[in-house]
């Protein structure tokens, strides 16, 4: 008897759904996959969000520290000093602390010594002659080590904007003072409401506007720059006005000899990254030994368990220190990043990076209860270090609880590690502190993992 | 040459073993019979000292094997029950991996290599990765691997787990042959044509107990029935049941009674009785009494695989 088209219809449904059912049961017993779905995603779109400022009143970088040194007795200096203070995206730094602990004022080259050593990365001097009678507008030092070029190129863009939004209303006014002091006051009005008359008449604006404008510093006369496309034009006429009477100069301290400096900013946020990858993997073979029987082989042999989490650590460590200097060299034949002439320094920081990320991948092996879940792991940890880590954006640009939170990341000292050889050319002896951060977050994980395989069963 | 004394193992709360006690001398090949979840690989991961005892002790040759120590692991071969081998490396690099572990020299271990592969017919393919290797070949070498030391006793942990019968018999012609060149052995098994065929003695376990040990005779001596007939049920076999049963237990099960013969009983005597009541002879069969029913006999259940 054949079934209608309804009855089949009806039966095919019901064992899609069976099925579908099926699948969604297996699913949220994943614990995974589950992860996988949910949590790396939301935890990643949380930090891209913070990076890029949705929610945030403006994007970019907060309280990146920067020296601020005033050897001027301009008004305009304090007031850029002023509006840098009222930035969210700066914390202005004047003061330094002494070798027993007593804050110092900043002097220029203190300042230098500081960004030469990546204590700070950005400097504004205010030299004594920031104003001159010798010249009109303004002078300023900009003091950086570009080492993380998405930030620098966001620290100099914001500092412009600082600088020429609070500059002009205060070189105006003190221009004026300069001239009450040669002319006389009763010139200087005179010559101002002059002005005034002339602008007001050949632009058809209020006098007492333009006259007022002038009184206070402000340059686009009277005109509403929101209001139309003319304003908008007038304004940025007023900025390349700005940008010819503010000369700030560029003073970069470190990485200035590099050679391929956007390659070599970057090779060590990614090689570390992929590291790794290739740790973690690696780890999940103490898993597959397991599941194929290979440990018991091995156990009942004169093998203890120490032999062989031993073996792997080194195989793994070995595995990252011959994986870094690939990646390195390779770096330096592609894209010219100076490897050779650092390489000591290099193997140095590339076999601390290696006994730290082996150690991560130990730690995974031990947590884990199974290779599917420290595939898991390792994937949401990796992104997540990564991203926090200051391997795809600078830590900066993270809200100061991440930034905080990154400094726990290897990821984040083998980047400084990386970038201190090949970006700074410190020696060995320079770098012992990051190295010394690197072995002892390898030993404390370590400790950590031999407490977790002494409990789990892994080897039973 | 084995002495397990009073040995207790538990996980959690669930017994694996308990109060365990067995003596194995050199030269036999004792089976540990028992289903799945029985204990016996309980019971084989203490004695290769891979888990500890929480109560009682393992010693081979007076030397504890529970407490890591290196010469008890010389003296013993572990056969795991999973193909433990590297499916990525030739047979050769294998057996060159677990050899090496013993410490044996190159020139020995070389030596041992050859004679182990060609012993298992794997000679030909020592070059060859164990991932191309079929099932019942990858046994054969996960033995040959736990040979290499020449350990004096070789436990085998349900070697022939999804092997096909030609394998199978090859593995047990190995071992056979090792056994019979003075190898102890220690074969675990739920598969009881096993147990039947290799072992000189046989342990038989379940819930973490030995319930009996001994030869097969000896097992099937515990029996209160020898010989089971099975006859089919008729008009002329409802009338011989009354005598029937006066000769051992009879059961009717699904159109047929079986009679377990009373231990002592001539099976003469009821095919008298048959006979004497035309029961034909065409249907009834006689069974033999095998570990089964020494299993049946010690438990009150049936034997689960």
């Amino acid at each position: 008897m054949s079934k209608s088209p309804d009855f089949k219809t009806a039966l095919l449904m019901s064992t899609v759904l069976s099925l579908l059912r099926k699948d969604i049961r297996l699913f949220l017993r994943n614990k995974v996959a589950f992860g996988l779905t949910f949590i790396v995603p939301l935890v990643l779109v949380y930090i891209f969000g913070q990076v890029f400022g949705v929610n945030r009143s403006s994007s970019g970088p907060t309280g990146v520290p920067i020296a601020v040194v005033n050897e001027s007795d301009a008004a305009v200096a304090t007031a850029i000093i002023e509006a840098m203070e009222a930035e969210s995206a700066f914390q202005v730094i004047h003061t330094w602390e002494d070798a027993a602990g007593v804050e110092q004022p900043l002097t220029a080259d203190r300042a230098r010594e500081l960004i030469r050593d990546n204590k700070m990365r950005f400097g504004l001097v205010f030299p004594p002659d920031t104003m001159s009678e010798e010249r009109f507008g303004l002078r300023l030092i900009f003091l950086n080590n570009p080492r993380n070029e998405i930030e620098t190129q966001t620290v100099t863009g914001l500092l412009q904007k600082v600088i020429f939004t609070s500059a002009p209303q205060a070189l105006m006014t003190s221009l004026k003072e300069q001239a009450e002091s040669y002319i006389g006051t009763a010139e200087t009005t005179a010559f101002y409401d002059g002005m005034a008359r002339t602008i007001s008449d050949a632009f058809d604006l209020k006098y007492e506007t333009v006259r007022a404008d002038m009184e206070a510093g402000v340059m686009n006369f009277g005109a509403d720059d929101s209001a139309s496309e003319e304003g908008k034009a007038d304004s940025a006429d007023a900025s390349s006005f700005i940008d010819q009477i503010v000369a700030i100069e560029n003073e970069q301290l470190a990485g200035a000899d590099v050679k391929s400096p956007a390659a070599t900013r970057v090779v060590g946020g990614w090689a570390i990254m992929f590291l790794l990858f290739s740790v973690s993997g690696a780890s999940t073979a103490l898993f597959e030994e397991k599941q194929a029987g290979i440990f018991h082989r091995l156990l009942a042999s004169p093998v203890s368990r120490s032999h062989i989490l031993w073996s792997k650590y080194l195989f793994n460590m070995l595995m990252g220190l011959v994986q870094l200097t690939v990646l390195f060299i390779a770096g330096q034949i592609m894209f010219g990043i100076e490897v050779i002439p650092h390489l000591p320094s290099l193997l140095v920081v590339a076999l601390c990076a290696s006994i730290a990320c082996t150690a991560f991948g130990m730690l995974l092996s031990a947590i884990a209860p199974n290779p599917a879940a420290a595939s898991g792991l390792a994937t949401f940890l990796i992104l997540t270090m990564s991203a926090i880590g200051g391997a795809w954006f600078p830590t900066s640009f993270m809200p100061e609880f991440i930034q905080s939170i990154s400094k726990l990341t290897l990821v984040y000292w083998s980047m400084e590690g990386f970038i201190a050889v090949l970006w700074a050319h410190k020696s060995i002896f320079e770098i012992l502190p990051i190295l010394a951060v690197l072995l002892g977050m390898a030993a404390v994980v370590n400790v950590f993992s031999v407490w977790r395989f002494n409990r789990g069963n892994l080897f039973e | 040459m084995l002495t397990i004394s009073s040995v207790s193992k538990s996980y959690g709360s669930l017994t694996a073993l308990s109060d365990v006690s067995l003596d194995i001398a050199p030269g036999e090949f004792l089976g540990l019979l028992g289903p799945n979840g029985a204990g016996k690989s309980t019971l084989m991961s203490l004695i290769s000292g891979l888990k500890r005892p929480d109560a009682g002790s393992i010693t081979l040759n007076d030397i504890s094997t529970t407490n890591g120590d290196h010469q008890a692991r010389h003296e013993l071969g572990l056969v795991p029950q999973n193909i433990a081998l590297y499916d990525e490396l030739t047979a050769e690099e294998n057996l060159q991996v677990f050899g090496e572990l013993f410490g044996l020299d190159h020139k020995t271990l070389r030596e041992r290599i050859t004679e182990g592969l060609s012993a298992v017919g794997l000679e030909d393919r020592r070059k060859d990765r164990v991932k191309s290797f079929s099932g019942g070949m990858k046994r054969r070498l996960n033995i040959i691997a736990a040979l290499l030391h020449r350990p004096k006793m070789l436990l085998c942990d349900e070697p022939t787990v999804g092997v096909d019968p030609q394998s199978r018999n090859a593995i047990f012609e190995l071992l056979e042959k090792l056994n019979r060149e003075g190898l102890t052995v220690v074969y675990s098994t739920h598969y009881m044509e096993e147990a039947t065929r290799l072992c000189s003695r046989i342990a038989i376990i379940d819930h973490g107990k030995i319930l009996a040990s001994g030869t097969l005779a000896q097992l099937l001596e515990q029996l209160p029935s020898a010989e089971r007939i099975r006859i089919t049920r008729s008009d002329a076999s409802l009338l011989a049941l009354p005598e029937l049963e006066a000769l051992g237990a009879l059961v009717t099960v699904d159109g047929a009674h079986t009679l377990a013969v009373r231990a002592g009983t001539q099976l003469s005597t009821v095919f008298q009785v048959l006979e004497k009541h035309g029961v034909a002879s065409a249907g009834c069969t006689l069974t033999r009494p095998g570990l089964e029913d020494v299993f049946l006999h010690l438990t009150g259940k049936a034997f689960r695989e």
